[in-house]
């Protein structure tokens, strides 16, 4: 964060701040340093950065005013929703604006025969089932933070959640979405119909991270509650054999809702912290969720038994009914709060390995928790290999938040060498951005610039994250970037 | 030298139209080229895309040459590239359940290898048997009754190796199911019929097989019958792979429901006790709705299929559509279709697809009365919120229908994508796009 401030004078913020005033009132300018530190940083604490004003819209058209403005003044700019994420997405931009979308948080439409619902982008992601639920529907997408965080957020994000395996992330769940570009302009991207026609520019904005555009309104689908739900728990000794399962049930026939894995350290941070049940001295514990049609569930369970039995499972229930249930996931759900109570501090890393990789990354993640010398806790959404190792470190022991930085790096590189990702639902952001390259070429980079180009040409929209160096746009198509200023970049801007 | 010699140096098969030593797998392509061009590797479509951008000549992938038919006509280009010879499953890892193929194998051939990991592609194309190739598919995002579950292409690719209008080769997207590392353009190839990019290879999710399938057709009297219980469905605890509602024509000419008005086409897969169970549920809750249920085996059911899938594009009709439509409208646009004059001077036959929101039409009619057709499914789409294309248009009608509906406020952003990715138009962009 060494970049240098603009240099904007006095009179010209105070402009700036008559002008925002005028546009949206008094009460939705925040411009008081006491006030701004709240902005400072997302879920991703360290880093932060002070924006110059923080707005509040409460409308499309309010969200298109603010950003004509900063297109007239070329004023960098960073959608912020309730400021969960993970990845630094929601970082302020320095001597820029923040837009948080938290007042637009009305639900605008409920069409059950047509299975959509339309919100604006701060609504959290819990209300929508909440406004469904009593017609037998709900939203998919269940991201851990979902009774907090908001659907602009998992939008940016494209977030998943623990039933994605079978549902999918949330580009299947949105159908449309009405987005203010970075010029100010209003567009419509997709509706209310399930599939659209010519390029598939939703699927580019859904996952985007906030660079393409400000989402103002989103078309949700909704999908029907399922007849019936079983949660088997299973304990085993090895955490191997809990990852043979997963593959062995896929590999059957049945896609359940959701898989999860949780190894020893985790298990026994979540038995300490809300005693779920789980068996202290397991290596491993899978929880497996299925639900559909009843027949179908009714005979997927005992050959879901018979897969885990096979593969070693020590022990194997069945949830007798809801409250079970609900105990089963509580430890899960708690896991990573629970860390809290074993570790002063800990680093929340989340990367993607193909399924039968398991065995060797969890190996490789073992390995580098005894070179660094720190404690790696395993959990995971086990059915789409994406991981979530916590590195348990002191923060009063000097150095250690940096090795356990380093060994966070470290994981996402194996992830890589095994043919994963570096990220399956918490964003590249300014975290990551430095990993990309792990993964892509500069051609390849160059080619994911020419779209963020084709959406934003002044780089204007939540510039420095993803994209690891400064790219412009000032040749259309296919030369090299590097020999033109990005125009954020001669004011200052970070990268 | 000329362009066409130096670039047919740079493949070892080409072929120069009207040279006499036609190779039999060209198609009939409607429109011009100089030579065209087999490459066997992706290093050879860099080379030759690299060359054709520097010269500024057009070049036109394709593969099976299944679905010419669809976007507006190409006009004259310097060179056809077929990826016919890129044909290849190259990886298969059936525990991740994910593969890798290159684009110029065919649909049914790469289905027919991970089956025999018990595995399954979910597509079910036009063309899927008479040589549908998987570049084809991600190209057009044409999908079929199956989509009712799997969804189409989009939803099925991961990750894509392509070659840009420029020449360089580039891999996007990933071999897991979960990655949000960077825009998704994997996703963006699909539907942009080869305007982008040039496709080397695709990686996709795969499925497994389930073990018990049936397929049932109910026959109703009447729309209101007929939309009443495919609403019942709808809302039921059934989960089908396809669901399919044909009006009285096409109920009859696919001998589904042979003199019904409508006809619901289920098809269930699973374990057998769920199948069972799922089509009692669907007998109860239509019980006194429908005129006659019938209940297929696999077998028994091909044909029926077969002729779903290939609708509207083998009906020999004037044109064909494609609506996108919210659910509830798709099914509601067989009676709009059906009652509306002006549609009366032509014949029309009309598959709705509902989880999807999927209208498929066809219309044969003669001039005046074709238009005139075409106009109307427009504004009802329109109306409907919802998106139109044309294909397949007789071409007589061509000047007075084009392939593509509105695109609405998307059209100048999906421009900007193409100036972006292509800014010498080297791949043929009025396959999409009309002249400003």
């Amino acid at each position: 964060m060494d970049s240098q401030a603009v240099k904007r004078t006095d009179g010209w913020k105070s402009r700036i701040a008559s002008e925002l005033v005028e546009m949206l009132g008094a009460g939705a300018v925040i411009s008081a340093d006491d006030e701004l530190i709240a902005y400072e940083s997302d879920g991703l604490t360290g880093y932060r950065v002070k924006p110059l004003f923080v707005v509040l819209p409460s409308s499309t058209a309010e969200v298109s005013q603010v950003v004509e403005l900063c297109n007239r003044e070329k004023i960098p700019f960073v959608p912020r929703g309730a400021g969960t994420g993970l990845s630094g997405g929601a970082l302020p931009s320095r001597e820029g604006i923040v837009i948080s979308l938290s007042r637009m948080n009305r639900i605008l439409d409920v069409d059950v025969p047509n299975r959509v619902v339309v919100v604006e982008p701060g609504v959290v992601n819990i209300s929508v089932t909440d406004a469904v639920s009593a017609e037998g529907f709900y939203y998919a997408p269940d991201p851990s933070s979902q009774i907090v965080c908001t659907i602009g957020g998992n939008v940016a994000e494209n977030s998943g959640g623990v039933h994605c395996l079978k549902y999918g992330v949330t580009t299947n769940h949105v159908l449309g979405v009405e987005m203010v570009l970075p010029d100010g302009a209003v567009v419509t991207l997709g509706g209310p119909a399930p599939e659209s026609l010519g390029y598939d520019l939703l699927s580019l904005v859904v996952g985007s991270e906030g660079l393409l555009g400000i989402v103002t309104k989103v078309f949700l689908r909704i999908i029907k509650k399922p007849q019936m739900v079983k949660t088997l728990f299973a304990s085993f000794e090895r955490i191997e054999d809990a990852g043979a399962s997963v593959s062995a049930i896929i590999s059957s026939g049945v896609i359940p809702a959701g898989m999860e894995i949780m190894d020893n350290l985790s298990i026994n941070a979540v038995e300490t912290t809300v005693g779920a049940g789980y068996p202290r001295d397991a290596g491993a514990i899978l929880l497996v969720e299925l639900d559909g049609p009843g027949a179908e569930v009714s005979a997927q369970v005992p050959a879901v038994s018979g897969i885990l039995r096979e593969n070693g499972a020590i022990e194997i229930k069945l949830a007798a009914d809801e409250s079970e249930r609900e105990l089963f996931w509580k430890g899960r759900k708690s896991a990573f709060a629970a860390m809290g109570k074993i570790s002063p501090g800990y680093y929340v890393q989340d990367g993607v390995i193909p399924r039968s990789t398991l065995a060797r990354v969890l190996g490789e993640i073992g390995e580098l928790g005894r070179r660094y010398g720190l404690r790696v806790a395993n959990v995971f959404h086990a059915g789409d290999g994406n991981l979530h190792p916590l590195v348990l470190y002191d923060p009063e022991v000097e150095g250690e938040s940096e090795k356990a930085e380093e060994l966070s790096g470290e994981i996402l590189r194996v992830c890589v060498e095994v043919g994963g990702s570096i990220t399956g639902e918490h964003g590249v952001g300014f975290d990551k951005k430095g990993f990309l390259p792990l993964m892509f070429s500069e051609q390849e980079i160059d080619t994911m610039n020419l779209v963020r180009c084709a959406f934003d040409e002044e780089g204007l929209c939540n510039p420095g994250k993803v994209f690891p160096t400064p790219r412009t746009c000032v040749e259309p198509g296919m030369k090299k970037p590097g020999s033109e200023t990005h125009p954020a970049r001669e004011m200052g801007e970070l990268f | 030298m000329s362009h066409v010699t130096e670039l047919s140096r740079m493949v070892s098969n080409f072929h120069v139209p009207g040279s006499g030593d036609a190779d039999s797998g060209v198609p009939e392509f409607g429109f011009s080229s100089e030579v065209i061009l087999y490459p066997e590797t992706v290093e050879e479509i860099s080379r030759i895309l690299g060359f054709a951008s520097q010269k500024g000549i057009r070049v036109f992938p394709f593969a099976g040459g299944t679905k010419l038919f669809l976007g507006n006509p190409v006009g004259a280009v310097g060179a056809a590239l077929s990826l016919r010879r890129l044909g290849r499953v190259l990886f298969h890892e059936p525990s991740d359940m994910v593969s890798t193929v290159e684009c110029g194998m065919e649909v049914r051939e790469f289905q027919n290898a991970v089956g025999c990991e018990n595995q399954l592609f979910p597509v079910d194309p036009p063309g899927l048997n008479s040589g549908a190739t998987v570049g084809g598919l991600v190209s057009t995002n044409l999908c079929g009754p199956m989509s009712t579950r799997y969804g189409t292409c989009r939803e099925l690719i991961l990750g894509v190796r392509a070659v840009r209008a420029d020449g360089e080769i580039i891999n996007l997207g990933g071999k897991v199911v979960k990655n949000v590392a960077g825009y998704d353009i994997p996703k963006l190839m699909a539907g942009s019929l080869g305007t982008l990019c040039v496709l080397a290879e695709a990686t996709f999710r795969l499925y497994p097989r389930q073990p018990f399938s049936r397929t049932l057709v109910l026959g109703f009297d009447s729309h209101v019958s007929c939309s009443q219980a495919a609403g019942a469905i709808f809302a039921a605890d059934v989960v089908p792979t396809c669901f399919e509602i044909l009006d009285g024509r096409l109920s009859s000419e696919f001998a589904a429901a042979p003199g019904a008005k409508r006809s619901v086409l289920l098809k269930f897969d699973s374990f057998e006790e769920a199948v069972i169970e799922q089509i009692k549920q669907v007998r109860e809750i239509t019980s006194g709705k429908s005129a006659s249920f019938i209940e297929m085996g696999d077998e028994d059911s091909k044909e029926l299929w077969d002729s779903v899938r290939e609708f509207p594009f083998s009906s020999g009709a004037s044109f064909s559509s494609k609506l996108t439509l919210p659910v509830t409208a798709s099914v509601e646009i067989l009676s709009d279709i059906e009652s509306d004059p002006a549609l009366s001077g032509v014949t029309v036959r009309c598959l709705s697809r509902p989880a999807r929101g999927v209208a498929l039409v066809s219309v044969d009619g003669d001039g005046e009365e074709a238009v005139r057709a075409a106009r109307f499914l427009e504004n009802l789409a329109d109306s409907l919120g919802g998106r139109i294309m044309f294909s397949g248009i007789r071409r007589e009608l061509r000047e007075r229908i084009k392939a593509w509906g509105s695109f609405g406020e998307a059209l100048f952003l999906m421009k900007n994508i193409k100036r972006r990715f292509d800014p010498g138009d080297i791949l043929p962009g009025e396959k999409i796009f009309d002249a400003d």
